[in-house]
């Protein structure tokens, strides 16, 4: 056999399996159409169905509020908002994989305002990690961030604020038996779970400065690892820490939230204007109910009792 | 410099780690390969089996999620190490699979004469590799380990997908208070670099010493 | 199994025979045994549940999935490409008698061979958007893994250029072409179609490098994994179907490289009949990456002469055909 024949014999078959490898894959992607999702274990419902009549009821912004040449205008000629979010971040902000659908109250936020700008809820989400939120905003790649964003006054010099749109604080659980430690000030010396890129990270040490941090990515690792011993106690939002007891009898929360983290939508910090669009847009959303229709569709589903009040706006040094 | 100088503990464990993690697994990672590679070529078609289960299996799977299975899923099977144990077991394991591979190209160089003389002395297969084979083998193979042992190195950063605080996540905590990616990453750069080159150096060493010249 | 390895023991006799049949019996209800108990383990931590394990038998869930390792395959697709142009590119200025050329080009290997492709990653993430250089979510995958692959690329490439028969250099100047000629017409072709093997190694392990899509938060396989761990709340199953689909996939490539290297040992008809199909050399056993590693590891080196003899083939001059 010659080389060349050689050769060709190689390229026909290499560009065959190339050929039903890409066919086999475009099958995959565009055939089937979703199912009813699965029934998932302990998992809590995010809303779905109620959210969607919250939605179909929101408030959609007059044109006398919507001013020509302002970000408002740019979006809703653009037809989509683009936020800057998570993808799992469960009750905040978490892809459901069976509709591709971002669900939680940070997502469902996000597609009120969508709705109240543009008429729809057209919200398209980039993923953005944690230590770029400033420089993202500051270079207008998104128009907002809505990813549980403290507001603190050391970013309020490189962005600006609109809300707060929710309180919750950093709160501690541990295994089941446990007994010895009762609040954050007991964690002194002991191993703690954090999640990586958290507040907890920094929040920790300044109420038990001798606790020994070990972080994990996922809020499934951290509980997995606080069930398999590989820490005393784990520190996450509070709202996480209900949600993962409810599905993890093996672990409880114990005493009340340590800090105070008010939640704001990250704007850059030249738009006054927008700031102010979108402190009324919120004002008027707490004021219908809808803030606590979303609250109890997602957090709620895990917190007992009512929707809490929402905060003030502007009520936090920086917002 | 006065982000670094500033969290030069930190940064300096993260190091320390870095190096502690290194050491541990090339030493594991090379006892390993050697084994798998005598497994492959054992006469016992199981041994070979599992050699050859082992090396696959392993080369074809990304570390991480071998890391994220070896520290949540074996729990449940009762197995369960501290941490940087966990990362340093598997990181040994996976590089153990490629210096398996390159071991027994190294085997494959030496000439078979040497095995019929081995053979014909009297020496049974494990002494025949010990004594014969191996030496030579590996002598051949010095320039290829000393790059898995850099890869290894460079793969160590994964551990911290496990919680262990090595150079590339001590650098990003840092990052997170001082805001300052650049420099704080510039100078975790170096330091794998000043690593990389002392195994280099040291493998050059080696080979300037033992390698074969055919 | 090569005649240097089928000489270090003799022919079993009966007796062998009949031991070592023993002890794979043995060895075999050992195995299984540890195997059933460790399934039983698992079993008892309600790990095998069905509920635990009935999403993965829906559509949607592997649609999901699916869409995943789609993304995983365009990323690696586009490193691939990229960074072999690149590392091409790469190893010829190093071989080039440009000195300031070579010098570059050196060095830009030398670097970026020694950082992990994870550190690579945070600054494309962290300290680029600072200067105003974002890209979009893709390309803050596929940029630092092209930069850190390149250089692995470039090695292989070098070293591949390096172990062809430096006749074939000759004879092609001797016939009058340049240079440039020379590498393109003579040298390239017949070196790229040595390295093939390799190259597919390099690909297996890039494939694996796109995992780090989870930092960046580019849907790969493995960050899909992660997000549909965080909604389903199965951590272990979910990881277990990803790191299936991924041994599929890679194991399937592994066997491609070594079907084009059992070709090019016959293709070429020289090298040693020793080395059997199914023998690694050095240079496809390259370790390179895994998920990050780039330094190239194994893989040029062998063949380069410019660092050790080549061990893979008794006279250098055979190049790296010893397969």
């Amino acid at each position: 056999m010659s080389i060349l024949h050689n050769n060709l014999t190689r390229r026909r078959s290499l560009a065959l399996a190339a050929g039903a490898l890409a066919v086999a894959l475009g099958a995959t992607a565009c055939g089937g159409d979703s199912t009813s999702a699965p029934a998932l274990p302990g998992k809590p419902a995010a809303g779905g169905d109620s959210v969607q009549a919250v939605i179909d009821a929101a408030p959609v912004a007059t044109d006398a509020e919507i001013p020509a040449g302002s970000t408002m205008e740019a979006i809703r000629k653009r037809g989509e908002l683009i936020i800057g979010g998570s993808l799992d971040a469960p009750l905040l902000a978490q892809q459901n994989p069976v509709s591709g659908q971002i669900e939680g109250f940070d997502a469902d936020l996000a597609k009120l305002l969508a709705k109240y700008i543009i008429g729809k809820p057209e919200v398209k989400t980039v993923t953005i990690g944690t230590q770029t939120r400033e420089a993202i905003l500051q270079a207008k790649s998104v128009d907002a961030v809505f990813q549980t964003y403290t507001i603190t006054p050391q970013r309020a010099t490189q962005v600006a604020f609109a809300g707060p749109y929710l309180t919750s604080g950093l709160a501690v659980a541990v295994r089941k038996d446990e007994t010895s430690i009762k609040s954050a000030k007991d964690l002194n010396g002991k191993t703690v779970i954090v999640g990586a890129n958290t507040p907890a990270v920094t929040a920790l040490p300044q109420v038990a400065p001798d606790a020994k941090q070990v972080a994990f990515a996922t809020d499934p690792q951290a509980i997995q690892a606080l069930l398999q011993n590989r820490g005393d106690a784990y520190v996450q939002d509070l709202t996480l820490l209900a949600s993962g007891a409810k599905s993890n009898p093996g672990m409880k929360v114990v005493g009340e939230p340590f800090t105070s983290e008010p939640y704001g939508i990250g704007i850059n910090r030249e738009d006054a204007q927008f700031k102010e669009f979108v402190n009324n847009w919120l004002k008027k959303i707490q004021a219908d109910g809808t803030w606590a229709k979303v609250w109890k569709a997602t957090l709620g589903s895990v917190v007992e009792g009512d929707a809490p009040t929402p905060p003030v706006i502007g009520s936090v040094e920086g917002s | 410099m006065d982000a670094l100088t500033a969290h030069l503990s930190v940064l300096g464990h993260g190091l320390v780690t870095t190096v502690q993690l290194t050491v541990v697994t090339t030493i594991g990672a090379m006892l390993l390969g050697i084994v798998v590679a005598t497994l492959r070529i054992s006469p016992v078609p199981l041994l070979r089996t599992i050699g050859t289960l082992y090396v696959e299996v392993l080369q074809n799977l990304p570390l991480l999620a071998l890391l994220v299975l070896f520290v949540f899923a074996l729990p449940q099977i009762g197995i369960q190490f501290p941490l940087f144990t966990s990362a340093a077991i598997v990181i040994a394991a996976y590089q153990g699979a490629y210096l398996a591979e390159a071991i027994r190209a190294g085997i494959n160089t030496v000439g078979k004469g040497q095995a019929e003389a081995a053979r014909a002395i009297g020496l049974t297969f494990s002494q025949s590799l010990r004594y014969v084979i191996l030496p030579q083998g590996l002598r051949a193979v010095i320039q290829p380990i000393g790059n898995i042992c850099i890869a290894l190195l460079m793969n160590t950063s994964l551990a911290a997908a496990v919680g262990v605080v090595e150079l590339t996540q001590a650098a990003n905590n840092v990052n997170l208070v001082e805001a300052q990616p650049i420099l704080i990453f510039t100078g975790a750069g170096l330091a794998y670099m000043l690593l990389a080159l002392i195994i280099g150096q040291f493998t050059g060493l080696l080979e300037r010493r033992l390698a074969i010249v055919r | 199994m090569n005649q240097t390895q089928q000489i270090l023991f003799d022919e079993p006799g009966p007796r062998a025979r009949r031991r070592i049949r023993i002890a794979t019996v043995i060895g075999a209800v050992a195995l299984v045994g540890a195997l059933i108990a460790a399934v039983q383990q698992f079993a008892s931590h309600g790990e095998l549940a069905w509920s635990r394990w009935e999403p993965f038998t829906t559509w949607p869930i592997w649609r999901y999935l699916l869409n995943g390792l789609w993304a995983t395959l365009k990323a690696a697709a586009a490193t691939a490409v990229l960074s072999g142009a690149f590392g091409l590119l790469l190893a010829l200025g190093r071989l080039s008698p440009n000195r300031p050329l070579r010098w570059l080009a050196g060095a830009y290997v030398e670097i970026f061979r020694t950082v992990p492709a994870l550190l690579l990653i945070y600054v494309t993430l962290f300290a680029l958007p600072a200067y105003g250089l974002n890209f979009p979510l893709f390309w803050k995958l596929v940029v630092p893994l092209v930069v850190s692959n390149a250089a692995a690329f470039a090695e292989i490439f070098r070293a591949g250029i390096q172990a062809l028969d430096r006749g074939q250099t000759e004879a092609g100047l001797a016939v009058g072409l340049r240079r440039s000629q020379v590498m393109r017409l003579v040298v390239l072709p017949q070196a790229l179609l040595q390295l093939a093997p390799s190259l597919v190694s390099q690909l297996v392990g890039l494939l694996k490098d796109t995992s780090l899509g989870f930092v960046v938060s580019y849907t790969e396989l493995l960050y899909s994994g992660q997000v549909l761990s965080t909604y389903t709340q199965l951590l272990i199953q979910t990881f277990l179907v990803v790191s299936l689909i991924y041994l599929a996939v890679n194991a399937s490539l592994s066997k491609f490289a070594r079907v084009l290297q059992a070709r090019n040992g016959r293709l070429t008809g020289r090298g040693r009949v020793a080395a059997g199909p199914d023998a690694p050399t050095p240079a496809t056993s390259a370790p390179s990456t895994s998920a990050t590693s780039t330094s190239t590891a194994s893989s040029p080196d062998p063949t380069s002469p410019s660092t050790s003899p080549d061990p893979t083939s008794p006279s250098s001059t055979e190049g790296s055909t010893a397969r």
